[in-house]
């Protein structure tokens, strides 16, 4: 009888109820008070079994859930070049999206070299144009000797100061173009945080099934079943804030006009 | 405004290090100590000679805004100027900033104008 119980399903339930109710009905018209009182533990039993062990399927379904949908994703990712040179092991989700932060971080420090390079070449450009005036003073002291020579030094100095103009742009722009790989910095705090709440989730995760593993002894499962309990615990707890996402935040000043404005009548 | 004067800067992030870094180069400032959060940018702060402080606010270990309320707190580093330049742009955040004492507050992502007015903003004021 407890077996039967103890193995017992949701499908299996109403079965079982209307089993045992009639089996009730039957004592106590028979008039055995004892056997009625049993039966009516048994209802019980039931009751709180089905619940337990649906309890037990929904840990083992996420647990089987999480393991698939990271083995799926480590797949997807390990057959690209870039990782599967640089991280073969890469075991769960966490790493993978801390892996996101270091590539974006080497990515940007390569650009802001290129850039840092190119404000060099700038550099050097403004030099040359130095030189370039010495030999312009030269063509507009000559200007005077030579009648062949009449209006070629106010031309190229058009062209001086036009070239000086565009070094000037140029400069402006590989500056934004430094000041953009600031993105890595916000992307990096909002996958901090994702870690963050990967990381507690994984947590409640592990005692939910170590919860669930407990129901299975106290409940008598089979304990072959029984779930592999995870000790990967909280290792990276990030305490960071990170950007607010402006259009959600409901108190997030949406810029640095904003900003200046709340300072100023703050007395700023 | 005196150009080598000794700059710290503090962020979780070396590419936001050394964004601020080369706009601090541009506006002539070279002198510029780096530290990655508020617990290793005290000893430096401690050590002296640093006139200027621009740090982030969201730092593992201790936070930006630990460390202004350490800064005010020390007779021998309150007065240094301090600029925040972080991506926490709850009105709270920027008024628990004011009250703690900043003397600027950038949120990112900040363009290069920006940031190099609030810092000229900054120096005008001391000087």
């Amino acid at each position: 009888m407890n077996s039967q119980i103890a193995n017992l399903e949701y499908e299996g339930l109403e079965e079982l109820l209307g089993q045992k109710a009639r089996e009730l009905v039957l004592a106590i018209d028979q008039g055995q008070l004892h056997t009625a009182i049993d039966l009516i533990n048994q209802l019980q039993q039931a009751r709180h079994q089905v619940f337990y062990n649906e309890v037990g399927h929904l840990t083992r379904g996420l647990h089987e859930a999480i393991k698939s949908f990271s083995s799926d994703i480590g797949e997807k990712i390990g057959s690209r070049d870039v990782v599967s040179s640089g991280m073969p092991t890469m075991s769960d989700a966490s790493d993978r999206l801390a892996y996101v932060i270091e590539l974006t971080d080497k990515n940007s420090h390569e650009t802001m070299d290129r850039v840092d390079k190119s404000l060099t070449l700038v550099d050097r450009l403004d030099h040359q144009s130095e030189r370039f005036r010495d030999l312009l003073l030269l063509v507009g002291q000559l200007e005077g000797d030579f009648k062949a020579l009449d209006g070629v030094y106010d031309r190229t100095c058009m062209v001086k100061n036009e070239s000086e103009k565009t070094v000037a742009e140029l400069k402006s722009v590989l500056t934004e173009i430094l000041v953009s790989q600031s993105v890595q910095d916000i992307t990096g705090q909002l996958i901090r945080r994702v870690i963050t709440l990967m990381t507690q989730v994984e947590t409640q995760l592990v005692k939910l099934m170590e919860m669930a593993s407990k129901v299975e002894r106290l409940s008598g499962m089979d304990v072959s079943k029984k779930v592999a309990r995870e000790s990967k615990v909280a290792e990276d707890q990030i305490k960071a804030q990170g950007p607010q996402l402006k259009n959600k935040e409901a108190n997030a000043v949406s810029n640095q006009d904003d900003v200046d404005d709340l300072l100023s009548s703050l007395g700023f | 405004m005196k150009k080598d004067i000794k700059i710290l800067v503090v962020d979780d992030f070396s590419t936001m290090r050394r964004i601020i870094k080369n706009l601090l180069r541009d506006l002539g400032f070279t002198n510029v100590d780096e530290a990655d959060d508020g617990r290793t940018a005290l000893p430096i702060l401690k050590q002296g000679r640093i006139e200027f402080l621009i740090t982030d606010w969201n730092m593992p270990g201790m936070t930006g805004i630990d460390l202004l309320k350490e800064v005010r707190s020390d007779p021998e580093l309150a007065h240094i100027p301090v600029l925040m330049v972080t991506a926490e742009a709850k009105r709270e955040q920027i008024i628990a900033a004011a009250q703690a004492g900043v003397n600027g507050y950038v949120i990112k992502p900040f363009t290069a104008v920006v940031l190099k007015e609030k810092i000229e903003k900054i120096f005008e004021r001391i000087s």
